[in-house]
């Protein structure tokens, strides 16, 4: 049931996309979508697939799983081509059918933002597909960590991310579990009306609930004996390093944009 | 033959890469009126299988039939199979979600669609069968219960659909001593009254104790099947499987090692009045 959902989207295989430092990784998710939104022209995204198909090439990630990323977004995908054929301003007229008129520039922009849509989520599906998302949280709060200065709870915030991550597969299987249970008296979670299947949850929320709240005084309890009190003055048992990996991908980066912002002045 | 599990096989997740064979190729028959304990180690498959039973769990091949008939069939009814096959999962107290204690032992035949009438029978009735009193009890809040009552409010809650077959997963796990007794004698009134049993159990004292048949898996394969006496000699055997063996057949074993004869014992009360006749009896084997 519940177990077959995928909760975090991590591909758990070695890649030199998967070794890289999450901060790396996260600052350089930032610059593709920078350098997605310096493309100005249809064949500036040339240099842009180049670089996403090279990525993901490198890691290792099936295809059809990055596809998939793109699902939720069909209807999204369809409105922003629909609205930008319809709405062109420009001279030039392509067709006409009774009031439905499309001009080229709207074609154009349809194309474009479209592109820039499916690009945008494609190449940070990379980054959550390649890195554990306590990784991740782990990159967050060191990238953060300079606003600690001014008051920002990095530490705070990245320790609440972690445990909530945690505890996904945990409520999950948990729910999964309740739901089971409830199934195995003759509850139906999946016909009826919407009311219906509204009340059929009460037997699988409540006790759910009730087993979070166990968990969360369980867990502060447990921290607590071991002398858990914040962020401050605490080590890490990994320590992220800047490599090699990390090196060339940001040069790799830099070229992108650099490519990019030269084609831009060339046209 | 209520159940028959013919070459099932089980795999969590298949084609992702978490994917996991907890089960493979177990056949088993679960004779009626019959108490079977499911034994194994951690891991091996044990609660995967009982959950085929009721088919809240499709098998990813082979086939699990009721009756002859097979559950996992689309004009079989696997409401109909749940209410026949009762199920009481691992820690069942974490189940319970009503107002009160009677509401919840009812949600089961309430959703067979009974009666209200029916439903408050079979609620006094379930109760009855756990030892828990109606009427002091039917308006408190499951919540407010200790452990073992908890456990035995979620058991009730199954039993008041009346099942024919009865699958239990570690029904004592976490209950002191005094309630997993309670509990014990609940179930084997519940199995001389006619019910069938599956029992999941790692108290080895337990399984000997309730079942008139133990299967052994492990490592998602059915390795031993037969009678609690003769399972549970094979000490070695099943040591070399981590699992343990009571402390009766422990002794017994220990005992035939240093020359000591003694028949095929799983049972503290019948291996001490063994004992006690081979001490009177004679001294034949003292030396």
């Amino acid at each position: 049931m519940l177990r077959d959902i995928t909760l975090g989207q991590y591909y758990p295989i070695d890649s030199p996309i998967h070794r890289l430092d999450p901060r790396a990784k996260i600052l350089l998710t930032v610059g593709f979508i920078v350098a997605v939104f310096l493309v100005g022209s249809l064949p500036g995204y040339i240099p842009i697939v180049l670089f996403l198909v090279l990525v993901v090439r490198l890691s290792r990630l099936p295809v059809n799983m990055m596809l998939r990323s793109l699902k939720p977004l069909r209807i999204l995908l369809v409105f922003t081509f629909v609205l930008n054929m319809f709405f062109g301003t420009g001279e030039r007229e392509l067709f006409r059918l009774g009031f439905i008129v499309v001009k080229e520039d709207g074609l154009m922009n349809a194309v474009r933002f479209s592109a820039r849509l499916i690009f945008l989520v494609v190449g940070s599906s990379v980054l959550t597909l390649t890195t554990a998302p306590v990784t991740l949280t782990d990159g967050l709060e060191r990238l953060a960590s300079p606003l600690k200065r001014i008051g920002f709870p990095a530490h705070e915030m990245a320790m609440m991310m972690t445990i909530a991550l945690r505890f996904i597969p945990t409520l999950t299987e948990e729910a999964d579990k309740i739901m089971k249970a409830q199934s195995a008296r003759g509850a139906d979670f999946s016909t009826g009306n919407l009311k219906a299947r509204a009340k059929a949850m009460i037997p699988l929320l409540v006790p759910l609930f009730v087993s979070a709240f166990r968990r969360a005084g369980d867990l502060a309890m447990a921290m607590e004996a071991r002398c858990y009190h914040g962020g401050e003055g605490r080590t890490r048992l990994h320590v992220l390093r800047y490599r090699r990996g990390d090196a060339v991908a940001f040069g790799a980066m830099a070229l992108l944009i650099a490519v990019v912002v030269l084609q831009g002045r060339l046209q | 033959m209520p159940i028959t599990v013919e070459n099932l096989t089980h795999t969590y997740q298949q084609g992702s890469p978490f994917q996991a064979t907890a089960i493979r190729d177990i056949s088993l028959t679960i004779r009626d009126g019959e108490a079977l304990a499911l034994i194994g180690h951690t891991g091996s498959g044990k609660s995967t299988l009982a959950q085929h039973l009721n088919a809240l769990l499709t098998p990813t091949s082979g086939r699990v039939l009721l009756d002859g008939r097979d559950i996992n069939n689309r004009e079989v009814s696997k409401r109909a199979v749940r209410f026949e096959v009762g199920l009481v999962f691992q820690y069942p107290e974490h189940q319970l979600f009503e107002e009160t204690v009677a509401r919840d032992i009812g949600f089961g035949p309430r959703n067979m669609g009974l009666s209200e009438a029916e439903v408050d029978a079979r609620v006094r009735a379930a109760m009855d069968m756990v030892g828990l009193s109606y009427e002091t009890m039917k308006d408190k809040s499951p919540f407010e219960l200790s452990g073992g009552q908890m456990r035995r409010v979620a058991l009730a809650g199954v039993l008041a659909m009346r099942p024919r077959i009865l699958v239990l997963d570690e029904p004592t796990a976490g209950l002191d001593p005094r309630a997993r007794d309670y509990l014990l004698s609940d179930i084997a009134r519940l199995h001389s009254d006619g019910t069938t049993v599956v029992m999941i159990s790692h108290s080895m004292d337990d399984v000997a104790r309730l079942a008139t048949r133990v299967a052994v898996l492990e490592q998602g394969r059915l390795v031993m099947e037969g009678a609690p006496n003769d399972v549970f000699m094979q000490v070695d055997r099943l040591g070399a499987m981590g699992l343990d063996v009571p402390a009766a057949s422990r002794l017994v074993h220990g005992l035939r090692a240093r020359g000591i004869d003694l028949p095929d014992c799983c049972l503290l009360d019948e291996l001490a009045d063994l004992l006690e006749k081979l001490l009177k009896g004679g001294t034949g084997h003292a030396s």
